[in-house]
C-alpha cells in the first residue's frame, strides 16, 4: 500500500454566499495520477486552489506527508515539495526560455537571494540542469526565444518545466489542455504520463476532457456543484450509474 | 565577456570620462561655460540621477510604484543637515548618517508598504512620504520648519587629512559616488536577487510557485531604494547646504518618477539621461522664461507619447532590432532540432507542432 502523500479533509471554501467547494475529501497516495474532474461550474479549480495554497480554505484540512498545511504560505508548500502550473500559463513573459527556467534553478538550488553570481562550476551546473529540463519538456531549441513569443502550447510546456525546476514530489497541473489543439493535447498527455513513469512523480491534474482523463488517471474524483460526486479508478468510474446520470452522460458514453 | 557586457563597459567608462572633462577649462573656456552652466548643476544632476535609479530599482525591476522615494531623498538632507548643525558631524559622517536616517524611514515603512501591490502600494508610498513632510514642517524648532534649514558644508576628510570641498573638486567626488553607485546598481540587476525582482515584476506569483518568499525579496529592493535615494538626498543637501520640508515633497518624488521615465524605466543608464535631460533642460530653459515648467511638461508629455519606452530606451530597441535583424519564426526552430540528431519521438513532436 503506497503512502498518502497530500490528502484533503473535509475541505470546503465558499465565496460569499456562494459555497464553491463542499467538504470535499480525496487522498493521493505517492506516485499515483490523480484527476478531479467535473463539469465546469463544479468547484474543480477552487478545490485545486484550496489544495496548492492559492486560497485558504474555510474548513477543513490539507496534509502533505501528514503535516498539517492548510494555511501554509503558497511559497512553503512549493519548498515542501508541491508545485504547480495554471490554467492560463503562468510566466515570465519578457524573459527567454533559459531565463525562466533559471528563476525556478536559482530557487531550488538556494541562491536566489544571492548578489554574487554563481561560480563557474556552479553556472554550469546550473545550465545542465535546465538543459536537461529543457530536453524533458522538449524546448531546447526555443531557448533563447522571449516566451511571449512563443505558441501556447510551448508556453504550457516551458512552464510545466519550471514547475519541475523546483524539484518537486508532486506536480499540480490545472486543466493542463485548456485551449490547445488536438496534436498539442497529445504532445502535453506523454509530457505527463513521462513526468510518472521517467521522473517518478505522483501529479494531481484538473481536466474537463475526458478521453485524456480516462487515459491518463488511475485515480479519479468527480466534483458536481461543489460536492464530490464519485471516486474510484477510470473503469470505476466509467461504469458508475451515478456519474453516468449526473454527468458522464451525454459526453462519454457515446464514446467510451 | 560577451559582447553585450563589453559595450556596456565601454559606456559606462566613456560617459564618466565625458562628465569629467566637461568642467576642464581649453584657455578660458570650458564646455560648461559655453553654455553658461555652473560645476554644481552638473553634480545636482548626478544626485538626481542617483535618485531616479532608486526609482528605477522599484517600478523598472521590481515592478513597484514609488511615489514616495522623495520622503528617503528628504531624510537624507535632515539627517545630514542635523547631524552637522547639531552634532558638529564631518561631511563623511553626515552623508553616512543621512543615508542610515533614509534607510530606517525604509526600515519603518517597508513593512507597511509590502501588504499592499498596485495603485495601493503607490498610495501608501504617497501617505507616507507626506508623513515626513508634515514631521519636517511642523518641527520648526527643530528643523526650522516652513523655511528650511541652512547648514555648513564641512571639511571631506578624516582625522589626519582633508580637504575644502570647492564646487568644482564637489563635482568630482560626486562623479566618484556616482561611479560607484552604478557599478553597484548593476551588480545588483545582473545577480540572482536583481533577476529574482524582474521576474517579481513581470509575475509575482508564479515566482511564489517557484518557492519563493517575494515579500522578502520586495523588503531588501524598498531598503536598497531607501538608502540610494537617502544617499542622494544626504549629498543634495551638501551641495546646497540646505534642507527643506519640500525635499520631501509628492512633487519632487514626482520629479524622480519623471525623470526615471524621460529617460527609461527599467534600464541601468535610463535614470542618467533623464537627469541630464530634466536638470539641465531646467536650468537652461528657466534662464530664458519664467514659465519654464509648463515646457518641461510639454516636453515629458511629449516624450511619454512619442517614446513610452523613455529617450534611452527607445534608441536601444531600435539598436536592438537592427542587430537581430528579422525575428525567427517559432516553426523554423524545429528542425535545427531534429538535424542536431533529436530523438524520432521528438521530431515527430516538432512535425506536430508545425501543423498547429
Amino acid at each position: 500500500m503506497a503512502e498518502a502523500l497530500l490528502e484533503a479533509k473535509n475541505v470546503s471554501k465558499h465565496f460569499g454566499g456562494v459555497v464553491a467547494v463542499n467538504s470535499v475529501s480525496v487522498t493521493i497516495e505517492q506516485g499515483s495520477i490523480y484527476a478531479v474532474i467535473g463539469p465546469n461550474g463544479a468547484g474543480k479549480t477552487t478545490f485545486f486552489n484550496a489544495l496548492s495554497g492559492f486560497y485558504i480554505p474555510d474548513g477543513g484540512q490539507v496534509l502533505y506527508k501528514g503535516q498539517d498545511i492548510t494555511t501554509m504560505p503558497n511559497w512553503q508548500r512549493v519548498q515542501l515539495g508541491m508545485s504547480r502550473t495554471f490554467q492560463t500559463p503562468s510566466i515570465f513573459p519578457e524573459l527567454t526560455v533559459y531565463e525562466n527556467l533559471l528563476i525556478g534553478v536559482q530557487s531550488q538550488q538556494k541562491i536566489a537571494f544571492k548578489l554574487r553570481l554563481p561560480s563557474a562550476a556552479r553556472k554550469k551546473e546550473i545550465d545542465a540542469r535546465i538543459d536537461e529540463l529543457l530536453g524533458f519538456v522538449n524546448l531546447v531549441h526555443l531557448k533563447d526565444r522571449p516566451v511571449a513569443e512563443l505558441s501556447h502550447g510551448s508556453q504550457r510546456l516551458c512552464e510545466i518545466a519550471m514547475s519541475l525546476s523546483v524539484d518537486p514530489t508532486i506536480v499540480l497541473l490545472d486543466e493542463p489542455m485548456a485551449g490547445l489543439a488536438e496534436a498539442e493535447t497529445e504532445r502535453i498527455m506523454r509530457v505527463i504520463r513521462d513526468l510518472h513513469d521517467r521522473l517518478g512523480l505522483t501529479v494531481l491534474f484538473v481536466e474537463h476532457n475526458m478521453r485524456v482523463v480516462l487515459s491518463l488517471a488511475d485515480h479519479i474524483t468527480v466534483l458536481d456543484r461543489g460536492a464530490m460526486l464519485a471516486q474510484g479508478t477510470p473503469s470505476e468510474i466509467s461504469n458508475s450509474q451515478t456519474v453516468r446520470e449526473a454527468y458522464l452522460g451525454q459526453e462519454v458514453l457515446n464514446r467510451v | 565577456m560577451n559582447r553585450r557586457q563589453k559595450q556596456g563597459y565601454i559606456t559606462a567608462i566613456a560617459a564618466v570620462v565625458l562628465l569629467a572633462i566637461l568642467p576642464l577649462k581649453l584657455g578660458s573656456h570650458s564646455v560648461l561655460s559655453l553654455l553658461h552652466l555652473d560645476v554644481s548643476i552638473l553634480s545636482e544632476m548626478l544626485l538626481f540621477a542617483i535618485a531616479a535609479m532608486s526609482v528605477n530599482l522599484l517600478l523598472g525591476y521590481t515592478g513597484l510604484m514609488s511615489f514616495g522615494n522623495a520622503a528617503y531623498f528628504g531624510l537624507g538632507a535632515y539627517g545630514a543637515g542635523l547631524s552637522i548643525h547639531y552634532l558638529n558631524m564631518n561631511f563623511i559622517e553626515g552623508a553616512i548618517i543621512g543615508t542610515a536616517v533614509a534607510l530606517v524611514g525604509g526600515l519603518l515603512v517597508g513593512p507597511f508598504l509590502l501588504r499592499r501591490r498596485g495603485i495601493y502600494f503607490a498610495l501608501l508610498t504617497l501617505a507616507f512620504g507626506q508623513v515626513f513632510y508634515f514631521i519636517a514642517y511642523r518641527a520648526n524648532e527643530f528643523t526650522g520648519g516652513e523655511d528650511g534649514m541652512s547648514f555648513p558644508r564641512p571639511y571631506f576628510g578624516f582625522p589626519g587629512w582633508h580637504m575644502d570641498l570647492q564646487e568644482g573638486t564637489f563635482y568630482y567626488l560626486m562623479l566618484l559616488v556616482f561611479a560607484a553607485v552604478l557599478v553597484g546598481f548593476w551588480l545588483i540587476v545582473r545577480s540572482p536577487f536583481g533577476r529574482t525582482l524582474q521576474a517579481i515584476r513581470q509575475n509575482e506569483l508564479r515566482v511564489r510557485y517557484l518557492g519563493l518568499d517575494s515579500n522578502k525579496f520586495i523588503f531588501v529592493a524598498l531598503l536598497v531604494s531607501a538608502a540610494m535615494a537617502g544617499l542622494a538626498g544626504a549629498l543634495y543637501g551638501l551641495l546646497i547646504m540646505f534642507a527643506a520640508p519640500l525635499m520631501l515633497d509628492w512633487q519632487q518624488s514626482g520629479d524622480f518618477v519623471m525623470i526615471m521615465i524621460l529617460g527609461g524605466a527599467g534600464s541601468i543608464w535610463g535614470p542618467v539621461v533623464g537627469s541630464l535631460i530634466y536638470v539641465i533642460g531646467k536650468d537652461i530653459i528657466s534662464t530664458l522664461t519664467q514659465t519654464w515648467q509648463i515646457y518641461i511638461g510639454a516636453l515629458f508629455v511629449i516624450c511619454v507619447i512619442a517614446f513610452p519606452s523613455g529617450l534611452l530606451g527607445t534608441l536601444l530597441n531600435s539598436i536592438a532590432r537592427r542587430d537581430v535583424g528579422a525575428p525567427i519564426s517559432e516553426e523554423a526552430a524545429p528542425h535545427k532540432a531534429r538535424e542536431s540528431g533529436a530523438p524520432a519521438g521528438n521530431a515527430a513532436v516538432a512535425a506536430e507542432q508545425k501543423e498547429s
